[in-house]
């Protein structure tokens, strides 16, 4: 910069002119060029970070779910010898089988006093494994005898690490304490933090050293065709049980996953469809702030389009002469939104990934990705910059030239509707009135920037809906269950003399014994479905409160009657209400009767009367007591949780394990807020987006103005006046854009709720923004205006009345 | 473009009449007008304001069309041209010189004089920025080529003005009150430039409210109400 502080003067030949403008209007106008920077940074960081997680999960759940080669079935069987799974390899269907046990039990943890559910699996050698691959990530592995790996996913919840020791145990078998030696991965598994559930891995001797039988009872097996549907892998599968009956095994049930398909898959789309909607959502956005600022910027060029234009310029020459440097900035921004992109892609894959038990950091985002990226970056302005250069260009050089900074024609020159109102408006002051006109002067830019504030808004108040559905989701979870605390018992006992045994700790309020079982509909073709629990209370129980949408509860008197949730008929959809329905309960298959169906629940689940349960399975005995607490905080339920386990101890039951709602409930509704939390974070990327325009939109304003404010300071306006004239007519556009996204937030709420819904759990849709959420968003509209403006009003103070009236 | 035979007006303006649209309903600038200039005419047009001239001048330009006649510049029919065609031909056909200079404020002298060329494609690359030294010579402004145009003087600005609008040696120099913007004593300096040029053989027309023009113009043109006033010299 010289003296004057204007550019150097470059001596360039290679260098045509024109380009030599262009890069020293960009210099020039560096506030600007650096606003059109950070616009295109905010949509294509935003775009670039859902599109770099969309291709780490792609990546992640498609090949590291195949390469732990997951089983094509699971049959469970009493026991199963070394000779028995030869002659199902020998099958010509079957490609592989591979025998494990897996047994529940319960653990006890030295940081946390509540004893944990446990899932234990043993196989004969975990490195040679060819099944549901399990992968090493810390300590020694696979685990020696008398130790055990922990599964990566119980790890955080569970507070376990390698190092420490746990104690087990399984039935009424002692307890032992063991090291955990070993942190692993297994892919296949619904992650521990959301089932509350420790995995485990452990050798067959270390079984026995728990008391556990180390024979096997699960056969994975990987059928040869790997074209068959599921439909074609559960024949293979029943065509394995029927000769696993016919060498006398018993078979308690098959489960059939959708092949090829991660069990959460699902989710997994509809959570990437999702966040693609955001990032292009972020991308539009930034998109009409490109424009805005580029029509800004042509605004303040109108008279050198029109000198050009007389110098032999053509419409297309100047054209290209502004896009390029939109090119340019597109690559600068695209230098600075990749890499930050990346970031933040990779952190939140990351967070995704471990959710749904994976690991992305051992994948790299591909090449292509980041092509993508670039050629967006690129394209993108280039697109959005078209629009306002090639209106701005196309400009006739009479009019280019007759520009002088004070509109005459266009909106305000027309007397239409809001313009006729705002003159009938009375004891309103000529500044304000001012104010209202100039806001709805230049209706297309202003629509634009009320469009993208409202958008903006639209998913903040569908982000601020989607937490509180997440909460009503979780609030009718749990809601259900009228309960507080479960215990479960490695002893079968009589219900009368539990209930009893529980009824007298203090801080109990009710206590109700409950017995369970693991079912399978029988399906007609010798098929079942996969296996559900079923609940077993009494009729009367106090202890649940569902909706009912079909038939009716269970009564005093049922015998086989059946209640079914809403997710369970999702599934098996041939059921109906007053249908028999064919049960495979600990393999034997009996008739049930369907009663009723209710809404609650977020996997399949069915509900039996007690006595009849108990009946089935443990000689009317219940192994499993839900209780009503008195107190309400987590540390006190936890104090009548160890009272509780106390007096059981003392009055000669065994307690297995025992679980506080209040802390599952935590845990599910941390992990379920955090995904309404990066849908916030992305509404407040757009705000800022939509902020980004009003400021665009209030600078240009000001430019085009600059000989009317140079008018009205000759003719008396103070700062102070002008100022707030730009202030107002910033808050009017904001309040517009306030309130447009209400109504937009409808639509958006319902889109984010059901795509929620999808993949996470079904919620209650909050459709209407509540009142709160209203006013957050009238604080925010307001600070964003405020903000907005002050840079565009500041310039005003800047500008001599001298200088304002010899704008040209 | 055809290039004219020496007795064949570079200018003919044939029955020109261009009415505008304003929100008072439509208006007429100029009423029937022919006029004709030849090669190396200096041409001044002086009138009241609204009188038509800068409307005329604006034809010449290309800058608007008739609403009826026709206008012929060397040759081309610019009243025929299509949009496109007339921005291509406005940068070699005629030089323009605005009365508050427009020159563009980020390019230096030297750079806002080979602009024209470089938006026409005339001369070669390398041989531009010699050919804008040599008009700001000519103009006598040589040592301002590498300053920014906010630093020159108002007589300044308006050389190298006239100095980019002869980049690309058009057959035609319009200027628009050219004088205008300047002191007395600039402006008769400018005057005298725009007449050494005449007598080189560039036809100059020139819009002026200037006494003095009259003084150094080979013709004088006087519009009243949109109509040449006749038996002006």
């Amino acid at each position: 910069m010289n003296s004057e502080g204007r550019p150097t003067p470059v001596r360039a030949f290679a260098i045509g002119p024109r380009w030599l403008k262009v890069f020293r209007d960009l210099r020039l106008h560096l506030p600007r060029t650096a606003l059109v920077i950070i616009a295109i940074v905010v949509g294509l960081t935003g775009a670039g970070a859902v599109l770099d997680t969309w291709s780490l999960m792609r990546r992640v759940t498609a090949e590291e779910y195949q390469a732990s080669n997951p089983a094509s079935a699971t049959l469970r069987v009493e026991s199963v010898s070394a000779a028995t799974v030869a002659t199902i390899r020998a099958l010509p269907t079957i490609a592989a089988v591979q025998a494990r046990r897996t047994m529940t039990g319960v653990a006890h943890t030295r940081s946390d006093p509540t004893p944990r559910s446990l899932v234990l699996f043993a196989l004969d050698d975990f490195k040679a494994a060819s099944i549901g691959k399990i992968s090493a990530q810390h300590g020694e592995w696979p685990p020696r005898a008398g130790t055990v790996a922990i599964e990566h996913s119980s790890v955080e919840f569970s507070g376990v690490a390698v190092g420490d020791s746990v104690t087990l145990q399984i039935g009424d078998s002692p307890a032992v304490t063991v090291a955990v030696d070993a942190e692993a991965r297994d892919v296949g598994l619904a992650p521990g933090w959301m089932e509350h559930v420790i995995y485990a891995f452990a050798t067959p001797s270390t079984l026995a050293m728990l008391g556990a039988p180390s024979t096997f009872n699960e056969l994975q097996i990987l059928v040869r065709d790997r074209t068959l549907d599921r439909d074609g892998v559960r024949r293979v599968a029943y065509a394995v049980k029927q000769q696993l009956e016919r060498d006398g095994h018993r078979v308690m049930n098959v489960d059939v996953p959708v092949p090829g398909q991660h069990i959460h898959a699902a989710q997994i789309n509809s959570l990437l469809f999702t966040q693609g909607a955001f990032g292009a959502i972020a991308l539009l956005l930034s998109g009409i702030l490109v424009i805005n600022l580029v029509a800004a910027m042509l605004a303040g060029q109108v008279r050198e389009i029109g000198v050009m234009k007389v110098l032999g310029a053509t419409s297309q020459q100047l054209a290209i002469m502004y896009l390029v440097p939109a090119c340019a900035l597109g690559m600068v921004a695209s230098a600075i939104s990749i890499p930050l992109a990346a970031m933040i892609g990779r952190a939140y894959a990351d967070f995704t990934a471990e959710m749904l038990n994976f690991s992305t950091r051992a994948i790299a985002i591909p090449l292509n990705v980041y092509v993508w990226q670039l050629a967006v970056g690129i394209v993108f302005p280039i697109v959005a910059a078209t629009i306002p250069v090639w209106r701005g260009c196309r400009i006739s050089v009479g009019e280019a030239l007759r520009d002088v900074g004070i509109e005459v024609g266009g909106a305000s020159a027309r007397v239409d509707g809001v313009t006729r109102i705002l003159a009938r408006m009375s004891g309103v002051s000529r500044p304000l009135l001012l104010s209202l006109r100039n806001a709805f002067r230049k209706r297309q830019r202003m629509m634009l920037t009320l469009l993208t504030l409202a958008t903006g808004g639209a998913v903040y108040i569908g982000a601020l809906n989607l937490k509180q559905s997440v909460r009503g989701a979780v609030d009718l979870l749990f809601g259900v269950q009228q309960f507080d605390l479960s215990v479960r018992l490695a002893r079968a006992t009589t219900p009368d003399s539990i209930e009893r045994a529980i009824a007298a700790v203090s801080g109990v309020a009710r206590v109700e014994a409950w017995s369970a079982a693991r079912a399978s509909v029988a399906h007609p073709d010798s098929t079942s479905s996969n296996v559900f629990p079923i609940s077993a209370p009494t009729p009367s129980t106090r202890m649940l409160r569902h909706d009912i949408v079909g038939g009716r509860w269970l009564l005093e008197g049922d015998g086989r009657a059946l209640v079914v949730n809403q997710r369970l008929l999702d599934d098996e959809p041939s059921l109906h209400v007053g249908d028999s329905v064919a049960l495979n309960i600990g393999g034997k298959i009996t008739l049930w009767q369907l009663v009723g169906v209710v809404t609650s629940g977020t996997s399949p689940t069915a509900y039996a009367p007690r006595n009849t349960i108990a009946a089935m399975t443990l000689q009317g005995r219940v192994d499993r007591v839900v209780v009503a607490s008195t107190a309400r905080t987590a540390a006190s339920q936890l104090e009548l949780m160890q009272r509780i386990r106390g007096a059981l101890t003392s009055g000669g039951f065994v307690v297995e394990s025992g679980q506080l709602m209040i802390e599952q409930r935590r845990v599910i509704e941390d992990h379920l807020l955090m995904v309404a939390s990066f849908l916030g974070a992305m509404s407040q990327l757009m705000i800022v987006v939509g902020g980004l325009a009003l400021a665009s939109t209030m600078g240009m304003a000001v430019l085009e103005r600059t000989r009317e404010i140079g008018v009205m300071r000759a003719i008396g306006a103070r700062h102070g006046a002008i100022i707030m004239m730009i202030q107002i007519e910033g808050l009017v556009i904001a309040l517009l854009g306030w309130a447009l996204a209400i109504p937009l937030s409808l639509p958006m709420s319902v889109l984010l709720g059901k795509a929620f819904g999808r993949i996470m759990l079904p919620i209650p849709l909050t459709y209407l923004p509540n009142f709160s959420g209203i006013v957050e968003w009238f604080g925010v509209v307001l600070v964003v205006s405020f903000v907005a403006c002050s840079v565009p009003a500041w310039r005003v103070t800047r500008i001599t009345t001298r200088a304002a009236l010899a704008y040209e | 473009m055809t290039t004219p035979s020496a007795d064949t007006p570079l200018i003919e303006v044939r029955g020109v009449t261009h009415e505008y649209l304003t929100a008072a309903g439509p208006f007429t600038a100029l009423r029937d007008v022919s006029v004709a200039a030849t090669r190396g005419e200096f041409l001044a047009v002086v009138g009241e304001s609204g009188s038509g001239k800068s409307t005329l001048l604006a034809l010449l330009a290309g800058i608007d069309r008739p609403t009826r006649g026709e206008v012929v510049i060397a040759g081309t029919k610019i009243h025929a041209l299509a949009e496109r065609e007339l921005s291509a031909w406005r940068g070699r056909g005629v030089g323009i010189v605005f009365q508050f200079f427009q020159l563009l404020p980020t390019l230096t002298a030297a750079e806002n004089v080979m602009l024209p060329m470089d938006f026409c494609g005339t001369y070669a690359t390398d041989e531009r920025r010699v050919r804008a030294e040599s008009l700001l010579a000519r103009l006598g402004v040589r040592e301002q080529c590498d300053k920014l145009p906010s630093t020159l003087s108002g007589g300044q600005q308006q050389r190298v003005a006239v100095a980019r609008a002869l980049a690309n040696a058009p057959a035609v120099l319009l200027a628009d009150e050219p004088t205008g913007n300047l002191d007395s004593r600039t402006s008769a300096s400018m005057l005298a430039i725009f007449r050494e040029l005449a007598e080189e053989g560039q036809t100059i027309v020139m819009v002026t409210h200037e006494r003095r023009a009259m003084q150094h113009a080979s013709r004088l043109l006087t519009l009243a109400d949109g109509r040449v006033v006749p038996n002006e010299q």
